[in-house]
């Protein structure tokens, strides 16, 4: 399969400040790619680099093998953007931003109109188009800024925290838009602080952090690599959690009356847990496991990366 | 240029020249107003009461200056305040993350806020018309290339002097002392109001310092067929400059001065 985002050792340095550290990742064409990572983890400078609002101090960066300083013009015009920030042209009704952008592309009038049209009533404003952007709900400005980047029809749409601030209606109506734009064969990029937004929609996701990437891998496979927690009900609780010695077991502890262990093994472990329980004398009276979310699985890992100070192992795994 | 980015670098151009088409109160009616007050008590007023200058009556003398006043101010104002607002609130952004050359995008700007340039000193031209028509002055155009040429070729300078005060600007006080504090200046002193031949030394060899001077006089030699200086030689210097300021322009977007981090 092509590549729609190939990066290599990318680097941005702001002074002292190394928004971008050797960056390096692969996003195949077809792809939902999600990039999570905490604030000031570089996301939106990565994706600044892409389209050419910030120049790379050092590394490599191809949007469909397009170099995107060099051939800057072919990789731009692949590109759909949804920044984060509100940057739409103030000056002109929301229909003829959406005709600028078209023709900025090599659109010509005519067929800018008419896509410009059918982004609207994509994200469902097209009765608005005569309304300047000042004017639009705040909901009706995030759809707007999709309609935007779906405008020149992109091989590769960017969605930097494209549900940011919406209400829970909204986002699901964006999740489907987005959903479709990757079923009909558009490379989808998402960064975003929902955690659930990514587990949800992405094929992959990258986690970075300090401008490095930490970890590529499937949602499932992430939360697969956390902890999971089995909970279990006693009748008679112990003030102290009684200790497990075999391999798996992380911590074992008492919560609000209930036996809560820790374990790598997940569902595995139950067998022997339920087993030395009741050699102990314990009668257990229900159990559940916890599987851990993508957002534990995140916490972890971007706290261990900033508590040791490097991620190279990781990125020697999953290069 | 091929076609794709042909089309691109036309709805930029559109897109700026309809900026500022459809707010006319806020582009056109005000140097009108000016010019009327500039044509009625420097023309009218005060104008009756001196001497011609060159042989001409001092209103017929200072339109040409007054139209090259309205027409780079304007013409510089129109893309510095484009580009400069465009980064302030980002949506420039548009523009350069689309796949538009930087060419055609430096283009697009130069000639949007040129014709702005032009427009006004037509409008200018018309206010001047009808206070010479009230104040019984013939006017006619002696050399008609050479007051196209200097119009054309002054509006595009300053129109591309308006890209570089776009991008160099960090705030909206730079484009005020731009306008204010230098060019304005210059113009007064460009013998919009009298020739040269009314100034003392050493005053009078500074003036040639001053490059408005040129353009004052070239639009004026192409009006009235009088000049101050050499209108071919300031031709083509005035030429030579807008090429050379047009290429710092297209250099400048190359390197993203004042747009990408």
């Amino acid at each position: 399969m092509a590549e729609a985002i190939r990066v290599r050792d990318l680097r941005k340095n702001y002074g002292d400040v190394q928004a971008l550290d050797g960056l390096s990742l692969t996003v195949e064409e077809g792809e939902f790619f999600g990039l999570l990572g905490p604030n000031g983890a570089g996301k939106t400078t990565f994706i600044n680099v892409l389209v050419g609002l910030v120049r790379e101090t050092g590394g490599e960066a191809e949007v469909f093998g397009f170099d995107v300083e060099t051939d800057y013009r072919e990789a731009r015009d692949r590109i759909g953007l949804a920044p984060q920030e509100f940057n739409v042209d103030r000056f002109f009704p929301i229909r003829e931003v959406l005709c600028h952008k078209a023709g900025y592309h090599g659109i010509d009038h005519e067929e800018a109109q008419r896509r410009a049209d059918e982004a609207l009533k994509t994200v469902g404003i097209y009765e608005k188009r005569d309304t300047r952007f000042d004017w639009l709900s705040g909901g009706m400005k995030r759809r707007f800024m999709l309609a935007r980047a779906l405008v020149s029809d992109p091989e590769l749409l960017i969605l930097d925290e494209p549900t940011a601030g919406v209400d829970v209606q909204l986002r699901h109506d964006l999740w489907d838009i987005i959903n479709r734009m990757n079923d009909e064969g558009t490379t989808i990029l998402l960064t975003t602080h929902y955690i659930e937004e990514a587990e949800r929609l992405c094929d992959r996701v990258a986690i970075v952090d300090s401008g490095r990437k930490v970890e590529v891998a499937s949602p499932d496979e992430l939360m697969s690599r956390g902890t999971d927690t089995v909970d279990v009900g006693l009748a008679d609780p112990p003030t102290v959690a009684p200790t497990f010695d075999y391999d798996g077991v992380v911590e074992s502890r008492m919560a609000e009356g209930r036996l809560e262990v820790v374990t790598s093994r997940g569902g595995a472990l139950v067998p022997d847990l339920l087993r030395d329980l009741e050699a102990m004398g314990h009668e257990v009276t229900d159990l559940d496991i916890r599987r851990a979310s993508l957002e534990e699985v995140f916490v972890d890992m971007t706290r261990t990366d900033s508590s040791v100070g490097g991620s190279s192992e990781a990125e020697e795994v999953v290069q | 240029m091929n076609r794709f980015d042909l089309v691109g670098f036309r709805t930029l151009l559109r897109r700026e020249i309809l900026r500022y088409v459809r707010r006319p109160r806020n582009t056109f009616l005000p140097p009108m107003i000016t010019n009327v007050l500039y044509f009625a008590v420097f023309g009218v007023v005060l104008g009756g009461r001196i001497d011609e200058i060159a042989g001409f009556r001092y209103i017929l003398f200072i339109l040409p200056g007054l139209i090259v006043l309205g027409s780079i101010s304007n013409a510089f104002e129109n893309a510095s305040f484009s580009i400069f607002h465009g980064r302030w609130n980002e949506y420039i952004h548009e523009v350069i993350t689309s796949p538009l050359s930087h060419t055609s995008m430096v283009l697009a700007y130069i000639f949007a806020a040129a014709l702005r340039g032009l427009l006004v000193g037509a409008i200018i031209a018309g206010v001047g018309v009808v206070f010479l028509w009230l104040t019984g002055t013939p006017l006619g155009v002696a050399q008609p290339f050479y007051f196209a040429a200097f119009m054309l070729v002054i509006a595009l300078l300053f129109a591309s002097f308006g890209v570089v005060g776009g991008l160099w600007a960090r705030d909206f006080d730079y484009l005020t002392v731009l306008n204010q504090f230098i060019i304005r200046p210059l113009v007064f002193f460009g013998g919009v109001f009298y020739s040269l031949d009314v100034i003392p030394e050493p005053f009078k060899t500074l003036s040639y310092l001053n490059p408005m001077i040129y353009m004052v006089n070239g639009v004026r030699y192409g009006m009235l067929s009088y000049a101050d200086v050499d209108p071919d030689l300031a031709l083509v210097v005035l030429t030579g400059l807008t090429l050379v300021v047009i290429a710092v322009d297209v250099y400048l977007f190359k390197e993203g001065y004042g747009l990408v981090d």
